[in-house]
């Protein structure tokens, strides 16, 4: 079980409120990601739900059960840090059996759930290792295997995988999605990148200033963002957003257009502008478009490869139906 | 809210130890420094006990203020205190510089050097004033009077003996009278802490940029220019730590001037504030005061100076 | 290429000269002392004996008798270690606080301890004796190694925060999380992670103890009088006795020099705060 529901919570640090009144329900077994840019308020609101930060005001109910005043560890939860906050003084085998130490479990049991821990996530041979002998991925398998091991209502994780490289990053989001799909447990996890969000989460939390902005599924959010800034935070390449005359003319104040909903033509089409940059993956190409006359460089994703080049002139016309309006307050039409 | 007491109690016994230490003696010496209280005065027998009824208000301070050794220990604390800073600063930068480089040996002579600073204060002013300082049996002695009887022996040669001859006798120097024994404290100080100034710069160097210094190669530049424009703005950060710390330790300098000259002359504030109380009691709080004071506004130039980069 | 040449000719043979030099230069004043230690009171100021002489040991042999070397090296080494382990006891904590639970005063705090170094002890001397008389603390152990103490806690409490400084937050919140205890926190993560730290503040704060030379010399007679004030009260022989005063004298910095030797990266740390790497 793994039901947690975050009521009215706030946090000041001296004068400033980094987060104003805030209601949130994460429902028992579900994968919440909370995304948003640096300094947003996501990691304060994750180190509030595992009591490393205390509420200025509100209220944190964990199945139920009111934990605002429950120390960190009374709470059943398990977290993954960023710097994996292993112990380095201690070898895997210790790392992973330090919780259930700590709980007081007998000895013939810890080592029959570490070893079941460290053969689930491929650290049987380097059991006896310290931290400062491993690699980073393997480190980041030590931080996971301590929390899996002390059978958490909830795993938490803050930006855990900022500090691989790309190549072992993919990996290991498979990995913990892989974790969730099996284990069935909840999740919450921090990140800054949203692609992490969009491809892990059964519910993104999109925060900014310490503001939910909007809380849905990734694809309610890709299709129907509540706002310009969550418009313009989920997706990649970002959404073309624009205002002024073309806009109005679409009857908003300020409209906005994905990248892969243009279709260019060498002949016409609504918009004219001059090719700035393409960049040619093969399975797709983006095209940087200037002078348009919406403000902005205007970017374009084509599925394939198409042959333009820096400084031709092309037409963009966007499909009609994937125009997202909004009106002066930034609020969805 | 254990959360929050918790570390409070932590840090309380250190925290009160250090105030009740720093209050209490401050707060007695500062009510010594308002009244007449002399350990021993037959004339004012009333003067031995310290008592409100002998409020003389600012009287000490006008006594202190008057008397000629107060200005000069004021400048002999700061001359003191200054060249040791310079010297050290100096010499720590060249050697620092000097053994910044592999060669044989450098581990050893890293060890010799460190040395002097572990050497208890009171040994160092004994060994240098009498087995090195010494006008007579000291080195110095030794070498003046050797010199002097190689002269003496030139004298007697038959053609140049007459040109010898209009040479003085050289004099040893005593580092115990009232000009030189600065000078003396001075030298073993800055024998002692040296070292340490070597230490720390040696360790900033190792942090130094080799990329920015082969960039500065690249653009011409020679060792002198390297030296002046990379490697001490680099160590601006180190010498002022070494400049705090020293001075910290210095301002209270007392065992060396009390060794080497037993004050002849040559006191600092603190000698001056023992000599008064070996009677006069008012005046040796007064002047305690006045240190106070001065130590004061260095602390704060320096804290303020230093302290934040010292947080970060 | 030509400056690289030159370059290597001066490295090859002139630094390494010149800093042999300087070294020993350093060094010699020490090397002199020990020497002489070994020579009669006799010899010890006769320029023909300078450096070769018959050497002895009777003035090591002879320290008891002389100075009464071990009352005064028994009472250093109590204060010392007593001293450093009370520093410990009050410094640890007050540095794991303020290392792990910084408030807003904290780092006025920390500037206060330090500035309490800075007050000058001549200041303070005659009501110190006033009140060490007072209530009959004058000339023990106690009242030295309260003092001696509390002049090095700023210090040991500085160095301290540096090193538990180093400790990464995180380690102490996944320890929270795993549910150690605040003495847990303590015995099972702060300890074991920050114990080079806390060796050689001990190991810097012992050394500052036993060299210690104001208080200790100004608040004992006899009883409770350490190796400074043995030194100090035989600061003038006259020559006299230059072959014992060395001995008495090497045997009183000997053992700290070079126990001095094996802290001395630890001493450039620790002394600035962590400020210079």
């Amino acid at each position: 079980m793994g039901r947690i529901v975050l009521n009215n919570v706030t946090k000041s640090f001296g004068e400033t409120q980094v987060i104003p009144p805030l209601d949130l329900t994460i429902e028992d077994g579900e994968f919440a990601v909370f995304v948003g840019p640096s300094g947003c308020g996501k990691s304060t609101l994750l180190r509030m739900i595992a009591g490393l930060e205390e509420l200025t005001s509100g209220q944190i109910e964990i199945d139920g059960e009111d934990v605002t005043q429950v120390p960190p560890s009374k709470r059943g939860l398990a977290m993954v840090f960023q710097s994996y906050a292993l112990y380095p003084h201690m070898t895997v085998r210790k790392n992973i059996a330090f919780p259930l130490r700590m709980e007081g479990m007998d000895q013939s049991e810890i080592d029959k759930k570490v070893e079941a821990a460290a053969k689930s996530l491929n650290l049987t041979d380097y059991l006896d290792r310290k931290p400062a002998a491993l690699s980073g991925g393997q480190r980041q398998r030590v931080a996971i295997g301590r929390a899996i091991v002390r059978n958490p209502s909830a795993f938490l994780f803050d930006e855990p995988l900022s500090n691989l490289d790309a190549a072992l990053r993919v990996g290991m989001r498979l990995e913990i999605s892989e974790m969730h799909e099996s284990m069935k447990t909840t999740m919450i996890y921090v990140t800054h990148d949203q692609v992490e969000a969009m491809t892990m989460a059964d519910k993104i939390v999109v925060l900014q200033a310490g503001v939910i902005e909007q809380v849905g599924t990734p694809l309610e959010l890709y299709h129907t963002p509540r706002n310009v800034f969550v418009a313009g935070f989920i997706g990649s390449p970002k959404m073309n957003i624009f205002s002024g005359s073309e806009a109005k003319k679409l009857g908003a104040y300020t409209a906005g257009i994905r990248p892969e909903h243009i279709d260019i033509d060498l002949s016409g089409g609504t918009w004219k502008g001059t090719v700035g940059v393409a960049e040619h993956l093969g399975s797709d190409t983006f095209v940087h478009v200037h002078d348009t006359g919406l403000g902005d460089l205007v970017t374009v994703r084509i599925a394939g490869d198409v042959a333009v080049k820096h400084g031709d002139t092309i037409y963009l016309t966007p499909q009609m139906d994937k125009i997202h309006k909004f009106d002066e307050q930034g609020l969805r039409v | 809210m254990t959360n929050r007491s918790l570390p409070r109690l932590l840090q309380a016994p250190a925290v009160l130890l250090l105030l009740v230490w720093m209050l209490v003696p401050l707060s007695i010496t500062l009510y010594f420094s308002f009244i007449r209280y002399v350990l021993n005065s037959l004339r004012r027998p009333e003067w031995t006990k310290p008592a409100l009824s002998n409020w003389r208000g600012f009287g000490n301070y006008e006594f202190v203020l008057n008397n000629k050794d107060f200005i000069l220990a004021i400048q002999n604390s700061l001359l003191i205190v200054c060249s040791i800073l310079i010297l050290t600063v100096i010499f720590g930068v060249l050697i620092a510089v000097l053994i910044n480089k592999i060669f044989m040996g450098r581990g050893i002579v890293r060890v010799l050097l460190i040395s002097p600073f572990f050497v208890m204060p009171a040994v160092n002013a004994v060994l240098w004033i009498n087995m090195i300082l010494d006008p007579v049996l000291g080195l110095q002695g030794l070498a003046v009077a050797g010199i002097n009887e190689v002269i003496d022996g030139l004298r007697t040669l038959p053609v140049l003996g007459g040109f010898f001859s209009m040479w003085p006798e050289i004099e040893p120097i005593s580092f115990r009278a009232t000009q030189t024994s600065a000078y003396a404290v001075i030298t073993m100080v800055t024998w002692q802490w040296t070292p340490f100034a070597v230490l720390i710069f040696m360790t900033s160097l190792q942090s130094e940029d080799q990329q920015q210094k082969e960039a500065a190669v690249l653009d011409g530049a020679g060792a002198w220019s390297q030296f002046r424009f990379l490697t001490l703005p680099h160590l601006a950060r180190p010498i002022a730590i070494v400049v705090m710390i020293q001075a910290i330790f210095h301002l209270s300098l007392y065992a060396e001037i009390e060794i080497v000259s037993r004050g002849n002359g040559n006191k600092n504030l603190p000698y001056l504030i023992g000599e008064f109380a070996n009677n006069n009691i008012g005046a040796a709080s007064a002047t305690g005061i006045f240190a106070v004071i001065l130590a004061n506004i260095v602390a704060i130039f320096l804290l303020r100076m230093i302290g934040k980069t010292l947080m970060d | 290429m030509a400056i690289v040449s030159t370059n290597s000719n001066i490295s090859r043979y002139g630094r390494p000269v010149l800093a042999w030099g300087v070294a020993l230069l350093f060094f010699f004043p020490i090397f002199w002392m020990v020497l002489t230690s070994f020579k009669t009171d006799a010899d010890a100021v006769k320029p023909e004996f300078l450096i070769w002489f018959t050497p002895t040991l009777d003035n090591y042999l002879n320290l008891t008798e002389n100075y009464d070397y071990w009352r005064f090296a028994t009472n250093s080494v109590i204060t010392s270690v007593c001293a450093t382990l009370f520093t410990l006891v009050v410094g640890i904590p007050a540095a794991y606080a303020m290392a792990f639970n910084p408030s807003r005063a904290t780092k006025d705090i920390l500037m206060w301890m330090l500035s309490t170094k800075m007050l000058p002890a001549a200041a303070v001397l005659y009501p110190m004796i006033f009140l060490a008389k007072g209530i009959g603390l004058y000339d023990t152990h106690v009242l030295v190694i309260t003092v001696v103490s509390l002049i090095n806690l700023p210090i040991a409490i500085w160095m301290l925060f540096t090193y538990f400084k180093e400790i990464p937050k995180d380690i102490i919140e996944a320890g929270k999380m795993d549910g150690v205890s605040t003495w847990g926190e303590v015995k099972e993560i702060l300890i074991p992670l920050a114990w080079g730290g806390i060796a050689s503040t001990a190991l810097l704060i012992f050394i500052f103890c036993w060299n210690e030379a104001y208080w200790t010399v100004r608040l004992t007679t006899i009883d409770a009088a350490t190796l400074s004030k043995l030194i100090e009260g035989n600061r003038a022989p006259e020559g006299l006795f230059f072959g014992r005063l060395s001995a008495v004298s090497t045997a009183a910095v000997g053992p700290i020099v070079v126990l001095g030797w094996f802290c001395q990266k630890q001493l450039v740390q620790g002394l600035t705060f962590g400020a210079v790497k």
